[in-house]
């Protein structure tokens, strides 16, 4: 491989596009696939399959040829609401899996560098936040606040911009007024069913950090069902 | 949606070359049977043996780090290396899982 191709490579990794490295197993050559993008002829005769696959989002060897390819998908982004203690923890075992992290809390003594080192922290109300950013089926939703003025603006947001993950911290009471709540709001059951609620997978524990670890292990386990 | 981990492996390939070491990309192109990395893994080696990543879980490394090394020096640009569990190696070098991997070994070049 090129140093060039890694160097393209690497770079385009942090753009968030998706897009594919095929590499020749014959003679050796790599470069990088995109929709749309023209085809040297180690691979043009093969475009179909290559595009087929990396809709897929598949990894390997194409059927029939000698072509590898290999898929960059854009990483999850993660909405936390609540600059909380939990969401220390959150982050810190989010860094290390292939998440992007945002943290939206409306309270400013909250949301501060001195607690959210190294990440993106949003003070603001988290509907006008929402509003502003790209949101679609790439992103997940944690709300940690249980206070229904912040969280459920939130809820509302990502339900309707079919967040893949939506889970909301609370006991299985709050979780029924929420319920009730989104149901006058409009919402229909199979949405409200969607939501995580009490979120994160039983772990048993009740620690921040072991509830950290019991959301993060939803979400996981969600990623890998789609 | 299939999520991928963090790729550190060619950031890490990239710091390598920069400090004007040669390097060998290791990445897992077929599995069959139960193989504990995923089609895709991958792992470097520079020319001093140092590697960084995993294309087995710890099963195969030290044979892929030998070859990677081999293909430093002959000079040789790629190879493909399958491994797979066989009474002889059972118990030296290979899958204990009962896989089989094929692996794709090219140097990093300008």
């Amino acid at each position: 491989m090129k140093i060039q191709i890694l160097k393209e490579i690497i770079k385009k990794k942090s753009s968030k596009e998706n897009f594919a490295v095929l590499t020749n197993l014959i003679n050796g050559n790599s470069e990088i696939f995109e929709f749309g993008k023209f085809l040297s002829k180690d691979f043009e005769s093969s475009k179909k399959e290559i595009e087929n696959y990396h809709y897929l989002k598949k990894n390997g060897v194409i059927d029939g040829t000698q072509i590898f390819i290999q898929n960059y998908i854009k990483p999850i982004e993660v909405i936390i609401v609540g600059a909380v203690h939990i969401s220390q923890y959150l982050f810190d075992l989010f860094k290390n899996l292939d998440f992007e992290v945002k943290i939206i809390d409306p309270r400013k003594y909250f949301i501060t560098t001195e607690r959210f080192p190294n990440i993106e922290i949003i003070n603001g109300w988290p509907d006008e936040i929402l509003n502003k950013l790209q949101t679609n089926s790439n992103n997940a939703l944690i709300t940690l606040t249980h206070d229904p003025k912040i969280d459920d603006p939130a809820l509302r947001h990502a339900l309707k911009n079919k967040f893949f993950y939506i889970g909301a911290l609370g006991s299985k009471k709050t979780h029924i007024k929420r319920c009730e709540r989104l149901k006058e709001a409009g919402f229909n059951e199979e949405e409200i069913e969607s939501i995580h609620g009490p979120i994160g997978i039983k772990l048993g524990g009740k620690s921040a950090p072991e509830i950290a670890l019991s959301i993060v292990a939803q979400l996981v386990s969600e990623t890998h069902k789609l | 949606m299939k999520k991928q981990l963090k790729r550190t492996v060619l950031e890490q390939a990239n710091v390598w070359i920069e400090s004007n070491q040669k390097v060998v990309l290791a990445r897992v192109i077929h599995t069959w049977g139960s193989s504990p990395c995923p089609t895709g893994s991958s792992m470097i080696i520079n020319e001093k043996g140092d590697f960084f990543g995993s294309v087995s879980g710890g099963c195969v490394e030290s044979n892929v780090i030998a070859e990677c090394l081999e293909l430093i020096k002959n000079n040789n640009l790629f190879k493909q290396i399958k491994f797979k569990v066989s009474e002889e190696n059972a118990w030296d070098v290979g899958l204990a899982c009962g896989g089989e991997i094929k692996i794709f070994i090219e140097q990093i070049n300008s």
